[in-house]
C-alpha cells in the first residue's frame, strides 16, 4: 500500500465561531501502481483533497501516510523534501516557469537539490514524453498540449511515488486532451507509478483502475 | 539530499529579471536617478577632502603655526621652541584688516606681513614675476617697500601696477598682482582682498598697535618623520603652564588649516545632501511600488518553485538576489550619471573652492554608491518582500495564484518599515554631520509623507465617493480607477507632492531673507559699518562726520577679552579635538575665538530679554559681588551657559568675573552692533577697547565720499559698506541656492520617473478593460481623457498640498533659524501648482500613449 487515508477531516474557518467543513472523515487506501481517478461537482473537495495529498497544506484531524511515513507529523521542511523526492504534481493550467525553456522546466526539481545528472534525465524525460527537440523552447513558444506534456515531464523526472494529477486535460482541447491522456496512463503503466487523478471527465476517469466520487467532503 | 550548484538561486534570479526586462530597466533607472546626486556629492565631498589634505601643508604654508593676537615674548618662544626637534625651520607672519586708499578710492583689506622663508610650502604665483622665491620676497617687498596685491583690489581702487596705495601711515608701490595663491581664504566673502607686505614694513604702517585686532603668527616647517601628533602635546601642555595672555596661544596644524578652508562648504555639502536625500526617497517610492507589482505576479512561480520542493527560504533568497542585482544595476547607472553632474558642481561652487580643486570619482564613492544601490532596494522593498510569507502553493490548486494580493498582518508590515527609517536616519544624520538636523530632517520628512499620504487617501476616498453621482462616464470610471488602484494612484501622489514641496521649500525661505536685506530704502539696515574707533579719536571723527552731514548711530564700546573659568573651572579647549557634529565644531570655534565684549546702559530696539531682568545700571566695585552680563540666548545655549552662571574673563591681563543676569533676543537683521556679551555700565570703561557705530542712509556715491574721508584722515578705522557686502552675500547666496535648485530639480526628474512608471504599469495592469471599453464603443480620445482626469485630480491635489506643507515648513524654519523673515511668495505657489499638473497630465500622456493605442483584437486573441 502506499497511500492509506483515515479518518481525514478538513474545515477552513468562516468567522469566529463558524467554519465549513470540506472534506469529513475520508477513508481511502491506494496499492502500488493503481490509478484511482477522483470525481465530483465543484466545491466536492477534490482541489482540497490535492492539496492535503500533495502536502501542501495540513489536514484538521486524521491520518495521512504515504509510503509509509504520516505527512502531518512532519515539519515543513521534511514536508518539501518528501514532497520533492515522492510526489510528482501535474497541475491543469501547467504552470511552467516563462523564463525558462522545456529542458530547464524538467530539470529544475532535480537542480534544486544538486542532481549532477539533472540535465541527462530532464532529456530522457522530454523523450518519454516526445518532446525532445523542444527542449530549447519557452513555454510561450508551446502549444497547450506541449506545455502540458512538459509539465508531465517535470513531474516524472523525480521518479516519483505517486504521481497527483488535477485536471490534466481540462485546458485542452479534446483531441489534444486525448494525447496528452494516453501519454499520462502509458508512463504510468511503463514506469508502475501510482496515480491519483481529479478530473471532470468520465472518460478519463474510467480509463483509470479505481473511480472515486467525492460529494459533500465524503466519497460515496 | 544535497544542495543546489552555487549559485543557482542567483541564476534563477538572474534570468526571471531578464525575462521582465522592463520592470527590470524601470526599477533600475528609477533608482538610478534618485543615487546620482547623492553619490556626486559623495565624489565631491571626498574630493574636496583629498584635496585640502593634501595640500594641508600648502594652505597653511607650513607644518605647524602658532598664533597669538599678541606679539610674541622672547621668553615664551624660547620655552616653545625648545620643543621642536633640530633643523626645524621658522618665520614669522602677521595678519590685520584694515582699510587702504588710493587717489579717490578705499577698501577693506587683508594685509599679511610674510618674511623671504614664505611660504615653506606651496608656490604664490604672481602675473609678473612668476613663482615666489625668497629673493623676491626679500628683494621686492622688504627692501624695496613695495605690495603685492589681488587683482580685484587694482579694480576696486582704480589702479594699475606700478601705483601708490596708502596703508595706515605710510605709501606702498603695487609692485604685482598674485595670481596663485596656496593660502587663499574664503572667509571674507570676497570683500576684504589680501595685500602682502615685507614683515619688517608692517611697523610702519603704524597698525600693529595693542588695541588693533592683528594676528601674529610663527610657521614652522619640521624635519621629515617628525611625530606631529606628540609635538602638539608638548606644545600645548608648555603653553598650559604659561599665565596671562601666553597661555592663550594657539596651536594652528596644516590638518586643521585644511579643516577649516573647507568649513563652509563643508555646510554648503551637509544641506545638499539632504536635498539629494529627498530624490532618493522619491526613486525609492516608485521602486517600491515597481518591486510591489512585480512581486504579487511573481507569486505563481514562487508556489510552482515551492511546489517542486523549494523551501520559503530558498525563494526568499532567489528575490533577495533579484534586489541585489536591481540594487547593483541601479548603482552602476547611477555612478554613470554622477559622471555627469559631479563636473556641474564646481562649476556652480566657483567661489568656495581652493585653486587646483578637481573632482574625481574616487573608490570609496564607488564602494559607497553599490552599497547604498544594493542595501537601498533592499530597505525600499523590504515593507513588499514581507509578503513572501503568506504565499501558499496550495493556491495552485485554486488556480487564481498570483491574482491575489495577499495582506500581511499590520504589525509586520510596520516592522518591515523599520530598517528603512533606520537607514534614513542614519544617512541623514551622517549627511548633514548633526543629530539635531538629521534627525529633524527625518521627522520633517516623515510627517510630511505621513500627512500626505492620508490627504491622498482622502481624496481616493473622496474620488470614490464621487464616481457614484452623476458626471460623464469617462469622469466617473477616471474618479472609480483612482479609488481601485490605491496603490499606484498614493505612490503618484507622494512623489508629486514631495517634488512640489522641494521646488517650494528652497525659494520660500530664501525669498524672505533675500528681501529682508536688500530693501533699498530701509534705513534700519546701515549703509557703513565702522570698527576700530580708538577712543581719543570719537571726538574728531564725529566732527568730521558733522561736516559731512552724517550721524555716527549705535555707537558701541568694544573690549577684546577670552574666557578664563565658568563657575569656577577652567575653560579650556583642545585645539586638537576633533569634532563629531557640526553643533561640535561651532561650540569648539566659539571657545577658540577671542571675545568682544561691550557695555550699555540699555537695550538698543533689536534686542528682548527672553529670560532674567535687565542689567543694573551701575557697578559697585566696593561691594565685592561680580559684575553683571547679559549673554544672547543662543549664544548661551551653544555654550551651556544659564542664568546664575559665573564666568571669570581675562580683559587684558585683568580677571573680571561676571554672573549671568539675563538672557537676551537679539534681532541680527537689524545689521546694527551688537554683542554675545554685555556688561553693565562701570565695569569696562577702563579697559583698553575700541568703538564700533553705524551710518545709515547713504546713496552709493556719499557712500564713497565717506567713506573715503575717514579712511583718509582716520587711516586706522576700518568701513564695511554693509550695500556692497549684502550684495555680495547675496550673489553667494544666490550661487549656494542654485546648487540647492540643481539638486532640488533631480529630485523632482526622480519623481517625474516614478509617475511614468506608475502611469505606463497602471495602464499596461488595466489594458483588458480599456480594450473592452473600446469594443463596447470609447473613443481614443475618451480613454485617453479618462486617463488625464486621473492624472490632474492627482496633480493638482498634489500640488496644492505639497505648496500647503512647504509653507508650513518654511514658515517654520524661517521662524526657527531667521527670526521669522518670511514672506509668501504665492506666484511661486500658484506656479507650482499649474506646473505639477501640467507636468503630471503630461508624464502619464506621454507614458501611455504607445499601450492605449494597441488594438482591442488583443482582447479577443489573449482568450
Amino acid at each position: 500500500m502506499i497511500l492509506e487515508i483515515k479518518g481525514l477531516d478538513k474545515s477552513f474557518p468562516q468567522t469566529d465561531h463558524d467554519k465549513i467543513e470540506v472534506l469529513k472523515n475520508l477513508n481511502l487506501q491506494v496499492e502500488v501502481g493503481e490509478t484511482v481517478a477522483v470525481v465530483g461537482q465543484s466545491g466536492s473537495g477534490k482541489s482540497t483533497l490535492l492539496s492535503l495529498l500533495a502536502g501542501l497544506d495540513r489536514q484538521s484531524s486524521g491520518s495521512l501516510r504515504l509510503r509509509d511515513q504520516e505527512i502531518s507529523a512532519m515539519s515543513e521542511v521534511k514536508l518539501t523534501q518528501f514532497r520533492a523526492e515522492n510526489i510528482g504534481i501535474i497541475f491543469q493550467q501547467f504552470y511552467l516557469m516563462p523564463h525558462l525553456t522545456a529542458l530547464e522546466n524538467v530539470s529544475l526539481p532535480l537542480e534544486m537539490f544538486g542532481h549532477k545528472d539533472s540535465l541527462q534525465r530532464a532529456r530522457e524525460a522530454l523523450l518519454q514524453v516526445g518532446l525532445e527537440e523542444r527542449e530549447k523552447h519557452f513555454p510561450h513558444q508551446l502549444s497547450g498540449g506541449e506545455s502540458q506534456r512538459v509539465a508531465i515531464a517535470r513531474a516524472i523526472v523525480i521518479r516519483p511515488a505517486i504521481l497527483l494529477a488535477d485536471e490534466p486535460t481540462g485546458n485542452l482541447d479534446n483531441a489534444t486532451g486525448v494525447q496528452v491522456s494516453n501519454l499520462l496512463f502509458d508512463l504510468v503503466q511503463t514506469t508502475g507509478m501510482t496515480l491519483l487523478l481529479v478530473t471532470h471527465n468520465t472518460e478519463l476517469a474510467l480509463r483509470c483502475s479505481r473511480q472515486l466520487t467525492l460529494q459533500s467532503g465524503t466519497f460515496q | 539530499m544535497k544542495n543546489p550548484p552555487a549559485f543557482f538561486w542567483l541564476k534563477l534570479a538572474f534570468r526571471e529579471l531578464l525575462n521582465n526586462r522592463r520592470f527590470s530597466l524601470f526599477f533600475i533607472f528609477n533608482l538610478a536617478l534618485g543615487l546620482a546626486g547623492f553619490i556626486a556629492l559623495d565624489s565631491f565631498k571626498e574630493s574636496l577632502d583629498n584635496h585640502l589634505g593634501q595640500n594641508s601643508k600648502a594652505i597653511l604654508g607650513a607644518d605647524i603655526a602658532l598664533t597669538s593676537y599678541l606679539p610674541f615674548e622672547d621668553k615664551t618662544l624660547d620655552a616653545l621652541e625648545a620643543k621642536f626637534p633640530q633643523n626645524t625651520l621658522s618665520t614669522r607672519k602677521t595678519t590685520l584688516f584694515t582699510m587702504v586708499a588710493s587717489e579717490d578710492q578705499s577698501r577693506l583689506v587683508q594685509i599679511t606681513g610674510i618674511e623671504k622663508e614664505f611660504p615653506f610650502y606651496g608656490k604664490m604665483v604672481l602675473k609678473k614675476n612668476g613663482v615666489v622665491e625668497s629673493e623676491n620676497v626679500e628683494q621686492s617687498l622688504a627692501l624695496s617697500g613695495e605690495a603685492w596685491v589681488y587683482p580685484e583690489l587694482l579694480f576696486m581702487l582704480g589702479l594699475k601696477l606700478g601705483g601708490s596705495v596708502k596703508i595706515g601711515e605710510k605709501n606702498f608701490t603695487i609692485a604685482d598682482t598674485v595670481l596663485d595663491d596656496p593660502s587663499s581664504s574664503f572667509s571674507s566673502f570676497g570683500l576684504a582682498p589680501r595685500v602682502y607686505l615685507a614683515y619688517s614694513q608692517m611697523q610702519e604702517t603704524a597698525l600693529l598697535s595693542k588695541k588693533s585686532r592683528v594676528s601674529y603668527q610663527r610657521l614652522y616647517r619640521l624635519p621629515d618623520g617628525t611625530d606631529l601628533s606628540g609635538l602638539v602635546v608638548k606644545l600645548q601642555n608648555q603653553i598650559n603652564s604659561f599665565d596671562g595672555s601666553d597661555s592663550k596661544i594657539r596651536i594652528l596644524t596644516h590638518k586643521r588649516a585644511g579643516n577649516n578652508l573647507g568649513r563652509l562648504l563643508g555646510y554648503l555639502n551637509d544641506y545638499l545632501g539632504l536635498v539629494a536625500m529627498i530624490a532618493v526617497f522619491l526613486a525609492g517610492i516608485g521602486a517600491a511600488y515597481l518591486f510591489r507589482n512585480y512581486l504579487v505576479h511573481r507569486f505563481r512561480e514562487i508556489s510552482i518553485l515551492m511546489s517542486l520542493g523549494a523551501t520559503r527560504q530558498q525563494t526568499y533568497r532567489m528575490v533577495l538576489w533579484q534586489l541585489g542585482l536591481l540594487g547593483t544595476g541601479a548603482a552602476l547607472i547611477a555612478i554613470f550619471i554622477s559622471l555627469v553632474i559631479l563636473p556641474l558642481l564646481p562649476l556652480l561652487l566657483k567661489q568656495f573652492l581652493p585653486n587646483g580643486f578637481e573632482t574625481q570619482l574616487s573608490l570609496g564613492s564607488l564602494l559607497f554608491a553599490l552599497v547604498l544601490g544594493g542595501v537601498g532596494s533592499l530597505v525600499f522593498c523590504l515593507p513588499v518582500l514581507s509578503r513572501i510569507r503568506t504565499v501558499q502553493p496550495l493556491q495552485l490548486f485554486h488556480k487564481n495564484v498570483g491574482q491575489q494580493d495577499v495582506t500581511p498582518a499590520l504589525w509586520r508590515q510596520a516592522l518591515s518599515y523599520l530598517p528603512l527609517l533606520i537607514l534614513s536616519w542614519s544617512l541623514s544624520v551622517w549627511q548633514s554631520h548633526s543629530l539635531i538636523v538629521g534627525s529633524a530632517f527625518v521627522g520633517m520628512l516623515l510627517a510630511s509623507i505621513l500627512f500626505l499620504g492620508s490627504i491622498a487617501w482622502l481624496v481616493l476616498f473622496l474620488a470614490g465617493k464621487l464616481s457614484q453621482t452623476s458626471g460623464s462616464t469617462m469622469k466617473r470610471l477616471a474618479f472609480r480607477n483612482l479609488q481601485r488602484n490605491r496603490a499606484g494612484a498614493i505612490s503618484c501622489f507622494l512623489a508629486l507632492a514631495l517634488g512640489t514641496l522641494l521646488i517650494n521649500l528652497i525659494p520660500q525661505i530664501y525669498q524672505g531673507l533675500q528681501e529682508e536685506v536688500s530693501r533699498p530704502d530701509d534705513f534700519r539696515i546701515p549703509s557703513l559699518f565702522l570698527f576700530d574707533i580708538q577712543p581719543e579719536q570719537m571726538e574728531p571723527l564725529l566732527k568730521t562726520l558733522s561736516v559731512e552731514k552724517v550721524n555716527l548711530n549705535y555707537l558701541s564700546p568694544m573690549v577684546r577679552a577670552r574666557l578664563e573659568k565658568v563657575n569656577g573651572k577652567s575653560f579650556d579647549f583642545n585645539s586638537e579635538e576633533v569634532s563629531l557634529t557640526r553643533e561640535e565644531e561651532r561650540q569648539q570655534n566659539f571657545r577658540r575665538h577671542n571675545l568682544n565684549l561691550s557695555y550699555r546702559t540699555q537695550l538698543s530696539d533689536s534686542e528682548q530679554i527672553v529670560e532674567g531682568r535687565l542689567l543694573a545700571t551701575n557697578f559697585d566695585l566696593d561691594s565685592g559681588k561680580p559684575a553683571e552680563i547679559s549673554l544672547e540666548v543662543r549664544y548661551a545655549e551653544r555654550m551651556g551657559f544659564k542664568l546664575g552662571d559665573l564666568l571669570t574673563f581675562n580683559v587684558q591681563e585683568v580677571l573680571v568675573e561676571a554672573i549671568v543676569i539675563n538672557l537676551r533676543r537679539v534681532q541680527w537683521n537689524s545689521f546694527q552692533p551688537n554683542f554675545f556679551i554685555l556688561f553693565q555700565p562701570g565695569v569696562l570703561e577702563d579697559a583698553p577697547g575700541t568703538f564700533v557705530g553705524s551710518i545709515g542712509g547713504l546713496d552709493a556715491s556719499r557712500r564713497m565720499n565717506v567713506q573715503n574721508r575717514i579712511v583718509s584722515d582716520y587711516p586706522n578705522v576700518s568701513v564695511i559698506d554693509v550695500t556692497r557686502m549684502v550684495g555680495r552675500v547675496l550673489k553667494i547666496s544666490d550661487q549656494m541656492v542654485l546648487a540647492l535648485r540643481l539638486m532640488a530639480y533631480l529630485s523632482i526628474l526622480a519623481g517625474l520617473v516614478v509617475v511614468f512608471s506608475i502611469a505606463r504599469h497602471e495602464v499596461e495592469g488595466r489594458l483588458w478593460e480599456l480594450n473592452l471599453l473600446k469594443v463596447l464603443g470609447a473613443r481614443f480620445s475618451d480613454i485617453q481623457k479618462m486617463i488625464q482626469i486621473e492624472f490632474a485630480v492627482l496633480g493638482i491635489f498634489a500640488g496644492l498640498f505639497g505648496v500647503a506643507v512647504s509653507l508650513i515648513m518654511s514658515y517654520g524654519i524661517s521662524w526657527w533659524f531667521f527670526e521669522n523673515l518670511w514672506k509668501w511668495t504665492w506666484q511661486t505657489s500658484l506656479g507650482s501648482i499649474i506646473g505639477v499638473t501640467a507636468l503630471s497630465v503630461g508624464v502619464a500622456w506621454l507614458a501611455t500613449q504607445r499601450t492605449l493605442r494597441s488594438s482591442p483584437l488583443t482582447l479577443l486573441r489573449s482568450s
